[in-house]
């Protein structure tokens, strides 16, 4: 009787009444057009609502033929339209005038800005100076157009936020399967295994949400493991709030009881697993069958008893068992899924998704209808039309030889790095990032942002003011979700799809008949994007072409003029996405039509078991059948003599050989140097950790049984997310921050009561480096012992009428006279008049406490990734302490910077090479590069 | 036909609020007010923690208080069943928000007019379902026709599966809740604790009993441990200190009318200055300051003869605004026959002028009686309150005026008085000493000991003096009468404000 959506073939012209007339009945014009969310990182659909009237955006709704969001959405995407309204956000570029940080700033024309940032960067490559210049992006928001301009201004400049975020996941994930990401098929799942609030938070929550259900309904059984009690864990069939850091223990606990209890996939395992090595390396002393490998692995994980785990982890042994038990009995059936979480919150976190990917292989659920997929084949990234050579660089402020096993960049190392001289930034650019808020050790990033000598450069590209652009020399605004070009694709579900994200009110504009040189001109105020500026600021840094830059960034049809995105896409959409342009034509109309009309579009085809698939012998031809059965191709990463032979023959993820013999088939495989699933890692093995070379727990930096209970230790969980927020960038959303402005410190109340601490009492917490006084919440939902902080909130400002936000409290900054930092909460959030009469009714007041500021960086000795759980000093707040106060020594931050580097087994590895060459990498180089020198 | 309603299932929703956040984009609707809401509730000891959600809205009710109440019928029922409501119409009396049990409606800052879900029907209209259904990712917002029994919302209904809020309301609601833990959608079963929410700051106007109300009322109905509420939002009383003064000034204006009545009876209808003309001057003033209040308490103040042209007869402040009418206009038919000093007309005037002077006084709790949502408004003595309260106001004025004219009969109008003051404590007594729901429990908690404490213990000191006082000459007795009608303003704040401190959602 009702429908969702106005009918696809209205999206041109809808009517609709209007809502606040009525029940007077005032008809309204409409275009919708789709684009894609960019707040988190699912890249959800959205159709923008644009009024044919007023020639404004009315509203974002979700888009009904987006394949993985289904026309809904979470509360961030209809937000976007606060977004686009804020009154605060940035409409023209500002370049700086006063001091850094004085936050005095000059409007500046598009052009003024090209000219002298792109005269900047050409100085730095012609001076040879070429790993001066840095991208930091926050939000990638594009999967591939940066390594197209990167790889054609010929340098290893990428960094990203991967390392606070998802590197210890990925590595545990990637060391099995090649793959770093998993992608589980929820709504057919016999059990949903979540380490994890994909329920509510994190990325794809929404995509996963509604698949969750789905299995739930079905029948699903859905266990959770959270230290405290998110919504997930409220709509689970059993919470288990485990010590954090004892999550690996439980997994291995729960393999065990799969194999104690033969319930395992046997069948599975022994075609898919490298047993063969398992048993050569672990147990030489038995006979290489397979009948021996479930002997040797209740060996392998004897102490991983039921009994044990629950006292490690401090959960019910029975429902260890239990849950086991159901596992066992859903074979096949197993979606499970960490991302951050456990994996990004312990030294040696990266083994919980290992630990997790184990259970998922021994219940025979990998890549299975109702099991768990690989990203890279739920994921679908079209190739760039246009391909320079990778970069002959290796860039060592980012990659540093301590790591060659991590994944993505040591980015939050940067600021230490800078200050110890391993190098110096020219030309540094933020995109969608606000490392000195988000990072951990933020005043580290402040004393380098604000160092002319460290950072000569500083361009925050950004859609609103954030505490790192204070300190910018261009602050740049870039468009948000309706405002600009992406395109973007993630593993939803068991599928593909690429999602197209378009500025809205341009794309109107055309189809009204107006004609624009660049996005900028159809957005509000100046607000542009950044892959115009990208081809733009090439032009710039290589106006004749010299550096070979240029050529790269030409149109193809009118030569000597500048690629437009028309023509890029034009290109990426016909030749780079299967099925598209077949689909497209059978509608009439081409792929970038199709694309700009629809906003998402689904591959054909069912991505169950891709690894099962047969490999032609066509695709066989000059490759060699190693002893292990693997089809190696000579002068790729899995055969080679000199590194030269392999260079442009380097695929993304895997050493190049493109099948493995199974039972006499050849076999697509995983991206794996064995073809297989890696139980036994000798990548591992090879690059210093030989003891992590099969799934293990790894005892954390925040392990229970090393607190001092007694002294007011406890473990501080300071990362979880909240279901309306999103980072930095929900800050400019009046809803979403009229729902959720504040993140009390969560304390079980018999720790409240051990610590002294009252009811909404000021608690101080103090750290290795510092401290900062919060608020506390008195919950049943957290395990005593443990405390914990939503990471949203504490934004600040240092101006009272700029950069204001919904979210951000006046703050001032001061160094004390021994050399701390003291950031001091002047007031919260209050009504002011603007033209948004919305900010005269701000009703709250608390903005939080930024409490990373007071986080040192712990980088995981193998992956990388910040390990941002803290053991910490838990008491009622001090005098002299008032809410908010946050105290640093950045002396001290350097010295644990200092201890974690010194646990690292540096590169290089075998061949004396940086990092193994099968590894992913953002922006890969060219083989060469990975020469250590 | 159709009859629509919602199904809200809580064992999918996940808390999210993008419903909250897509009805406020599809209907503009400003900070600080919501039309749709998600209540988290949090229970058990750990690990053994559970958290509830529940959507919050309007329950578009078959037999809704809200439309009763609209003086305007602003708030009407469309033809499929919804509750709706024109702006065009509201003089924002903030009637409806009292009457609704379930805290669906506010008035809008920007229209300063009562909004709340209208279930989206100018999309309806169209074929479209409501925003926040399409946006919900698990789909935990349905639409369901009653008229259907085959639809979902019939069958949860039918089977008793299907849960409804605060049904002892008998308003027939048409939303209903699937898998909703108990604790969601009884307001007085879960409490924000001292250390707030989740994660908002907490207003006083946020929705929870206070500490008083749950000393007062500790146990649940269903014998539960009390909830935790850890995420709700605020509702703000609408009726203040200009409600309390109306009750004042109309129970002057009709008690001084009682007392002149009481005189003419008593012989003394000829007395032309001191009861044929300066009382219908001094009740008419009062009368003129009621419909003051009144109008000065409208959000839209210029549109308060909407209150006559577009009156809706169900309400009883259209029916009150009658009586009023009514009473003023007997007020001006004695003021007249005073001036022309014809004591034979007042008497006949006496019984209409009583009958609508009690009328004026009482009309009050048939308005209340109307406020579904204040079951402290519900108690049956209100009216006997109101009467009583009139001869309290009326005696009391009546001392003040004795300083500045000569009234006879004073020794009556004393009676009257001490009866008055007698009887209204006696009924608050009493009201106070019966056994009442959690709900009249709480409000009365609230009146007597909580935020309505010192208002309330103001009235108790105020008005007994008058007793003694009216004993000694008329300058005490004035002082008592003064002191009395202070009083009565005081207990008038307290009980309006009293009766609306106690959630509804």
């Amino acid at each position: 009787m009702l429908n969702a959506y106005p009918p696809e073939e209205n999206w041109d012209d809808h009517r609709a009444l209007d809502a606040k007339a009525w029940p007077r009945r005032v008809e309204r014009r409409f275009r919708l057009v789709p684009t894609t969310c960019f707040n988190c990182e699912a890249n959800c659909g959205l159709l923008a609502y644009v009024d044919k009237d007023t020639g404004k955006i009315a509203k974002f709704e979700g888009n009904p033929v987006h394949p993985a969001s289904r026309g809904r959405n979470c509360a961030k995407g209809p937000a976007t339209l606060n977004q686009v309204e804020d009154p605060e956000r940035i409409l023209h570029p500002m370049k700086r005038v006063g001091d850094r940080g004085e936050g005095l700033w000059e409007r500046i024309t598009w052009d003024q800005a090209l000219d002298e940032i792109g005269e900047r960067i050409g100085r730095a490559f012609r001076e040879d100076r070429r790993h001066e210049v840095m991208y930091h992006v926050g939000r990638m928001g594009d999967d591939s157009y940066m390594e197209w301009v990167l790889h054609a201004w010929g340098i290893d400049g990428h960094n990203s936020h991967t390392n606070i975020c998802s590197s210890g996941a990925r590595v545990g994930f990637a060391t099995w399967m090649g793959f770093d990401r998993p992608s589980p098929d929820f709504a057919n799942a016999r059990v949903i295994f979540l380490i994890s609030s994909h329920l509510e938070a994190g990325h794809y929550f929404n995509p996963h949400a509604q698949r969750i259900l789905e299995g739930k309904e079905n029948g699903a059984t859905i266990v959770c493991i959270d230290p405290r009690l998110s919504n997930t864990a409220s709509q689970a069939d059993h919470w288990f709030s485990a010590w954090p850091g004892t999550e690996a223990f439980l997994l291995l606990a729960i393999a065990r009881l799969l194999i104690e209890n033969d319930t395992w996939d046997r069948a599975f395992v022994e075609r898919w697993v490298n047993w063969q090595t398992f048993l050569a390396e672990t147990r030489p002393d038995l006979d290489p069958v397979f009948d021996n490998v479930g002997p040797a692995l209740l060996d392998h994980y004897a102490e991983y008893t039921p009994a044990e785990a629950a006292r490690v982890c401090g959960i019910d042994e029975d429902r260890i068992r239990e849950v086991a038990r159901v596992c066992g009995e859903g074979l096949g059936g197993f979606a499970g899924h960490t991302w951050r979480a456990a994996s990004a919150g312990n030294e040696g976190g990266w083994q919980v998704s290992r630990c997790l990917w184990f259970v998922t292989v021994l219940t025979g659920s990998v890549g299975t209808e109702g099991g768990t997929n690989a990203n890279g084949w739920n994921k679908f990234i079209p190739v760039t039309p246009i391909h320079p050579e990778p970069q002959g660089e290796w860039n060592d402020l980012t990659w540093p030889a301590e790591y060659p096993l991590t994944h993505h960049e040591l980015s939050m190392l940067l600021p230490h790095f800078l200050k110890s001289g391993r190098g110096r930034l020219d030309t540094y650019f933020t995109r969608v990032y606000n490392p000195l808020w988000t990072n951990p050790d933020g005043f580290t990033w402040l004393e380098v942002l604000a160092d002319p000598e460290k950072v000569g450069c500083h361009v925050a590209l950004t859609p609103t003011w954030n505490e790192s652009a204070w300190y910018a020399d261009y602050v740049l605004p870039m468009g948000v979700a309706s405002e600009r070009h992406d395109v973007g694709s993630f593993e939803t579900h068991n599928g593909m799809w690429i999602g197209f994200r378009q500025p809205v009110l341009r794309r109107h504009g055309e189809l009204e008949g107006e004609s624009f040189n660049r996005t900028h001109e159809a957005n509000p105020g100046e607000v542009w994007e950044e892959q115009e500026f990208w081809i733009d600021l090439s032009w710039r840094i290589d106006p004749d072409g010299e550096l070979g830059i240029r050529r790269h960034f030409e149109s193809r049809e009118s030569p000597g003029t500048p690629l437009t995105l028309d023509e890029y896409y034009t290109m990426l959409f016909e030749g780079s996405v299967p099925g598209l342009p077949e689909a497209a034509a059978a509608e009439g109309l081409t792929p970038l039509e199709y694309m700009r009309r629809k906003g998402a579009f689904a591959l054909p085809g069912d991505q169950y078991r891709v690894y099962e698939r047969d490999v032609a012998d066509a695709d066989l031809a000059g490759t060699e059948k190693d002893a292990l059965g693997v089809y190696r191709r000579p002068g790729t990463a899995g055969s080679y003599g000199s590194l030269d032979e392999i260079n442009g023959h380097m695929p993304f993820i895997g050493d190049g050989s493109p099948a493995v013999d199974i039972a006499g088939e050849a076999k697509f495989g995983f991206p794996t140097p064995s073809k297989k699933l890696e139980l036994f890692s000798e990548t591992m093995r090879d690059w210093g950790w030989p003891e992590y070379a099969t799934p293990t727990f790894i005892r954390s930096h925040v392990h229970w049984e090393d607190l001092d209970f007694a002294a007011g230790e406890r473990i501080l969980v300071p990362t979880f997310r909240i279901p309306t927020l999103i980072h930095t960038r929900s800050a400019n959303s009046e809803w979403l921050n009229e729902i959720s402005h504040r993140h009390p410190l969560w304390v079980h109340p018999g720790d409240a009561e051990e610590l002294g601490i009252e009811e909404n009492g000021l608690v101080r917490i103090t750290t290795r480096i510092g401290h900062f006084v919060i608020a506390a919440w008195r919950t049943e939902g957290i395990r005593p012992g443990v405390v914990a902080a939503s990471h949203h909130m504490g934004r600040w400002r240092l101006d009272e009428d700029k950069a204001r936000s919904w979210g951000a409290g006046k703050a001032s900054v001061e160094r004390e006279p021994d050399g701390r930092w003291r950031l001091r909460r002047e007031h919260g959030n209050q009504p002011y008049d603007s033209d948004e009469p919305d900010t005269g009714r701000i009703w709250w007041s608390d903005t939080g406490v930024h409490q990373n500021l007071t986080f040192p960086v712990q980088p995981d000795p193998v992956s990388g990734m910040h390990c941002w759980l803290q053991r910490v000093t838990v008491g009622p707040a001090q005098p002299g302490d008032a809410y908010g106060d946050v105290v640093v020594d950045t002396e001290a931050s350097h010295a644990v910077f200092e201890e974690w580097l010194a646990k690292t087994r540096p590169g290089p590895g075998p061949g004396g090479l940086r990092r193994p060459l099968w590894f992913a990498r953002p922006v890969k180089p060219k083989a060469t590069a990975y020469q250590a020198d | 036909m159709t009859r629509l309603g919602f199904v809200l299932d809580s064992g999918s929703c996940i808390g999210c609020h993008a419903c909250t956040v897509a009805c406020k984009s599809e209907h503009d609707v400003p900070l600080g007010v919501n039309r749709t809401w998600v209540k988290y509730v949090e229970t058990g000891a750990f690990p053994d923690t559970d958290r509830h959600f529940s959507v919050m809205r309007c329950n578009h009710c078959d037999d809704a208080p809200c439309m009763a109440i609209c003086p305007t019928s602003a708030l009407f029922r469309a033809d499929n069943g919804v509750v709706d409501f024109d702006d065009d119409n509201c003089i924002g009396c903030k009637a409806c928000i009292n009457a609704c049990p379930y805290d669906a409606i506010y008035i809008n800052p920007a229209t300063s007019t009562a909004h709340k879900c209208n279930f989206c029907n100018h999309r309806i209209e169209e074929g479209l379902e409501p925003s926040c259904v399409i946006v919900c990712p698990t789909q935990a917002i349905r639409v369901g026709d009653l008229d259907d029994p085959d639809s979902e919302i019939s069958r949860l209904f039918a089977s008793g599966e299907g849960k409804v809020r605060t049904p002892e309301q008998k308003t027939l609601p048409k939303v209903v809740y699937k898998g909703a833990d108990p604790s969601t959608l009884d307001p007085l079963a879960s409490a924000i604790a001292a250390d707030g929410l989740i994660w908002a700051d907490t207003t006083p106007a946020h929705s929870t009993p206070t500490p008083v109300a749950l000393t007062a009322a500790p146990s649940r109905d269903d014998g539960a441990d009390m909830a935790r509420t850890v995420y709700t939002t605020q509702h703000k009383p609408t009726w203040g200190s200009m409600v309390s003064g109306y009750l004042v000034t109309k129970a002057i204006a009709a008690g001084v009318m009682l007392v002149a009545s009481l005189q003419v009876m008593l012989g003394h209808g000829s007395e032309q200055a001191a009861v044929g003309v300066v009382p219908p001057m001094v009740a008419g003033a009062f009368l003129v300051l009621t419909g003051a209040l009144l109008v000065g308490d409208l959000k839209q103040p210029r549109r308060f003869h909407y209150l006559l042209t577009r009156g809706n007869r169900t309400s009883w402040l259209v029916k009150g605004a009658y009586v009023l009418a009514g009473f003023a206009a007997c007020l001006a038919a004695w003021w007249i026959a005073g001036l022309a000093d014809a004591g034979g007309v007042l008497l006949l005037l006496v019984a209409p002028t009583v009958l609508l002077a009690l009328g004026t006084a009482g009309y009050t709790a048939f308005l209340f009686f109307q406020c579904e949502g204040r079951d402290l408004w519900q108690e049956r003595l209100l009216l006997p309150v109101l009467l009583a309260q009139a001869m309290v106001a009326g005696g009391s004025a009546t001392l003040v005026m004795d300083l500045f004219m000569e009234v006879p009969e004073t020794g009556a109008v004393k009676v009257m008085l001490a009866i008055g003051v007698v009887a209204n404590i006696g009924l608050v007594a009493i009201e106070l000493r019966r056994h009442h729901s959690r709900h009249v429990t709480m409000a009365l908690a609230d009146l007597t000991r909580g935020a309505q404490r010192s208002r309330f213990l103001a009235w108790l000191l105020l008005t007994p003096p008058v007793l003694l006082l009216e004993l000694f000459g008329p300058v005490p007795s004035a002082l008592g009468g003064l002191c009395a009608l202070v009083g009565l303003f005081a207990y008038e704040d307290a009980y309006v404000r009293a009766g609306q401190s106690v959630p509804l959602s």
